[in-house]
C-alpha cells in the first residue's frame, strides 16, 4: 500500500515538476519528431509516399525512446547528482526502484503522447496505418523505454559530471539513430554490416516496434527479440544498481 | 533518562572514525557517544571535519576506518541502513530540491516516502512558511529553503535528528523557529546532533559540546564546564578617583593598574568581587567613573581551546 502510494505520488510529482521545468521546451519536444517525419518522408522518396512514412513513424518514435533513456534519464541523473538532489532522496526510506520506475512512467507517457501525435500526422499526410494490436504496441514501447532507461542509467552512474554525461549521451544517441534502422533501412548496408547492426538492442527494439505497430506482426512472432530486450533491461538494471552513486 | 532508555544504549556511538580524501584527512580518529535524549553539538572552524563526521553517521560517506552505530545500527551495512532511514531526520549543509517543486508538494512527497499522513499545512506553519504551500523552490530565499529542509527533517517524527548548520544564513526569526523546534524535540525525548558556528546557539541548545579541530576532538563537556575549564579568569575593571584596593580586595585575585583603570583578575565569582569593589569605593568616597565586569564566556573557552577565533578563515 505504502509502496503504491509512494509510486503514485512520485510519478505525479515527476509530471508536475518536469512539465514546469520542460514547459518551454515541450513544444519542441513534440514538434521535432513531426518535423523529422515530414522532412525525411519527402527527402527519401521524391514526393509523399506511404511506404517511407510508414517506415519512418516507428523509426522516429524508436529514436525518441533512445534519446529519452540516454538524455532524459541518463544525463538528468548526472545533473541531479551534481546539484546534490539525489543525496537528499537517498536518505529517505523510499525503495530505490520506485525512483526509477516513476522515471520510466513519466518518460513512457511522454513518448506515448509523441507517438500519438506522430501517428496522427502520419495518417493525415501520408496514410500511415497502425495495423497492430494497440496493447502489443504499448507493451513494446514500455519494454523499450525500460531497456533504454536502464542503459541510460549506466551513463548517469558512470559519468562524473553533467558535462561528461552529455558527451557520452550525444556520442551514443545520434549515431545509433542512423545505424539502428530508425531513419535509414539497414538493408541498405552490406549484409555483414547489417547483420552486425542487428546485434544492437536499439536495432532489435526498433525492428520489433515497427513489426508490431505497422507491419501487422504478432508479438509472439518477436518472442526471441522480446526476450533479448528483457535481457538487456536486466543487464542495464544490474549494472546500474552496482555502479549507481547517489552522492 | 529512565533506566529503560539507558539500557537501550546510546543513540550514537562513533569510534576512532577516520575519513581520508586522497591526502586530506578530513576526520582523523574521532570518537564520541551521544546518549538517547541528549542534544549534542559539534563546534569547530571551517574545514574542521564536522560535516564529514555527520555524513559518515548518516551513511552518505563511507568511513576510511573506524565505526559508527546509530541506534545500534551500522549505516555502512545496506540492511541496517534501510532499517535506519525511517528513524532519522536530516538537514544537510549541502543539498537541494527540484527547482520547480512547490512547498506543499515536497512535503506531500516526503510524507509518502515515510508512509505517514501528509500534514503539509501544519509543517509549513511550524517553520514559518504558512500560506506559502504553492511557493516553488526557485522562488524561495535561502533562509526559507533552510526552513523547508527543517520541516522535511522533522515531518516523520524521527528518533534521531542530524542538523548540519541548521541556522546558517537564517535571520533572527528563522533561528527562533529552529530553537523552538529543538526545544520541542528535547521535550519529546529525541536525540539531536547539530553543528553550528554560532556560539550563543551552541550554548543555548546543547547539553554536550565537542570542539573539533583538524578532524580531532580537542575538548568535550557541557557548555558550563567548558567555560569553567577553559574560559579563563573573570575580570572586574574600575576607574574611580582616588581608588586603590585594600588588603581584603587584594585577597580576591591579582590587581593591575593601567592609566587610571584598576583591573582585578579573579577565579572567584565576579559578581561578588564587583560588589566588594563597589562597596570599598563607596567606603573611601571614591567617585566611580567607570565600572565593568567580564565573566568568561563560551567564546573565551573556544578561543582558548582552539587557539584561534571562530571568525578566522570564514
Ligand atoms: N569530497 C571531498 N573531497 C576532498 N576533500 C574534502 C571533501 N569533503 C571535505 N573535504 C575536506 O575535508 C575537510 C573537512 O571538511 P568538512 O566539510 O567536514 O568541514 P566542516 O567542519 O563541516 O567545515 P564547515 O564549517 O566549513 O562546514 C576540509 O579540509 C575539506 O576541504
Ligand atoms: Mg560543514
Amino acid at each position: 500500500m505504502n509502496v503504491l502510494r509512494m509510486f503514485a505520488v512520485q510519478t505525479r510529482m515527476n509530471f508536475l515538476w518536469y512539465f514546469r521545468r520542460d514547459g518551454e521546451m515541450m513544444f519542441w519536444t513534440l514538434a521535432m519528431p513531426v518535423f523529422f517525419l515530414v522532412l525525411f518522408s519527402f527527402a527519401f522518396s521524391q514526393g509523399p509516399s506511404g511506404r517511407s512514412a510508414t517506415f519512418l513513424v516507428p523509426g522516429i518514435i524508436g529514436a525518441q525512446v533512445l534519446s529519452s533513456g540516454f538524455w532524459g534519464v541518463g544525463v538528468m541523473l548526472a545533473t541531479f547528482r551534481e546539484k546534490h538532489l539525489l543525496r537528499r532522496v537517498y536518505l529517505t526510506p523510499m525503495p530505490r526502484w520506485i525512483f526509477f520506475a516513476s522515471l520510466v512512467a513519466y518518460r513512457v507517457t511522454l513518448l506515448a503522447v509523441q507517438a500519438i501525435i506522430l501517428v496522427t500526422v502520419g495518417s493525415l499526410l501520408f496514410h500511415v496505418r497502425i495495423t497492430g494490436n494497440p496493447v502489443a504496441v504499448l507493451i513494446v514501447l514500455l519494454l523499450g523505454t525500460a531497456t533504454f532507461v536502464s542503459l541510460g542509467t549506466i551513463i548517469g552512474a558512470l559519468a562524473k559530471t553533467t558535462e561528461s554525461a552529455n558527451n557520452i549521451a550525444s556520442i551514443l544517441t545520434v549515431p545509433l539513430a542512423f545505424i539502428s534502422d530508425a531513419y535509414i533501412p539497414i538493408d541498405r548496408f552490406p549484409h555483414a554490416v547489417s547483420s552486425a547492426l542487428r546485434l544492437l538492442p536499439s536495432t532489435q527494439f526498433i525492428d520489433m516496434f515497427r513489426g508490431v505497430s505497422v507491419d501487422g506482426a504478432s508479438l509472439a512472432s518477436y518472442g526471441v527479440w522480446f526476450a533479448v530486450l528483457v535481457a538487456w533491461t536486466i543487464f542495464g538494471t544490474v549494472v546500474s544498481a552496482r555502479t549507481f552513486r547517489w552522492v | 533518562m529512565s533506566e529503560n532508555q539507558a539500557s537501550a544504549g546510546p543513540a550514537i556511538v562513533v569510534e576512532r572514525l577516520v575519513k581520508r580524501y586522497g591526502d586530506v584527512e578530513a576526520v582523523a580518529g574521532l570518537s564520541f557517544s551521544v546518549p538517547r535524549g541528549a542534544i549534542f553539538g559539534l563546534l569547530g572552524r571551517n574545514g574542521a571535519g564536522k560535516t564529514t563526521t555527520l555524513e559518515c553517521c548518516i551513511g552518505l560517506s563511507k568511513p576510511t576506518s573506524g565505526s559508527v552505530r546509530i541506534l545500534g545500527l551500522d549505516p555502512t551495512s545496506a540492511r541496517d541502513f534501510a532499517a535506519l532511514r525511517p528513524r532519522i531526520g536530516v538537514q544537510l549543509q549541502s543539498t537541494s530540491l527540484p527547482e520547480k517543486a512547490a512547498v506543499g508538494e515536497v512535503l506531500e512527497l516526503y510524507a509518502a516516502y515515510y508512509g505517514i499522513t501528509p500534514r503539509a499545512a501544519e509543517m509549513a506553519s511550524r517553520v514559518g512558511l504558512e500560506g506559502k504551500l504553492d511557493r516553488q523552490i526557485v522562488q524561495m530565499s535561502g533562509g526559507e529553503q533552510q526552513r523547508l529542509a527543517l520541516a522535511l527533517a522533522l515531518q516523520h517524527d524521527p528518533e534521531v535528528v542530524f542538523l548540519d548548520e541548521p541556522t546558517a544564513g537564517m535571520d533572527a526569526f528563522g533561528r527562533r523557529i529552529l530553537w523552538a523546534e529543538v526545544e520541542a524535540l528535547r521535550a519529546a525525548g529525541k536525540t539531536i546532533i547539530l553543528t553550528t558556528h554560532y556560539i550563543e546557539e551552541a550554548e543555548r541548545l546543547c547539553d554536550t559540546l565537542c570542539v573539533v579541530q583538524r578532524g580531532r576532538i580537542i575538548a568535550e563537556d557541557t557548555p558550563e564546564n567548558l567555560v569553567t575549564r577553559y574560559g579563563g579568569d573573570a575580570t572586574v575593571c574600575i576607574t574611580a578617583d582616588g581608588f586603590s584596593p585594600d588588603d581584603a580586595l587584594r585577597g580576591l585575585g591579582t590587581w593591575a593598574k593601567a592609566k587610571d583603570e584598576w583591573q582585578l583578575v579573579t577565579h572567584g565569582e565576579p559578581g561578588l568581587a564587583l560588589a566588594a569593589v563597589v562597596t570599598h569605593a563607596n567606603a573611601i568616597s571614591a567617585t566611580v567613573r567607570s565600572l565593568d565586569m567580564h565573566r568568561p564566556t563560551l567564546e573565551d573557552a573556544f578561543i582558548a581551546v582552539t587557539g584561534e577565533t571562530i571568525g578566522e578563515g570564514e
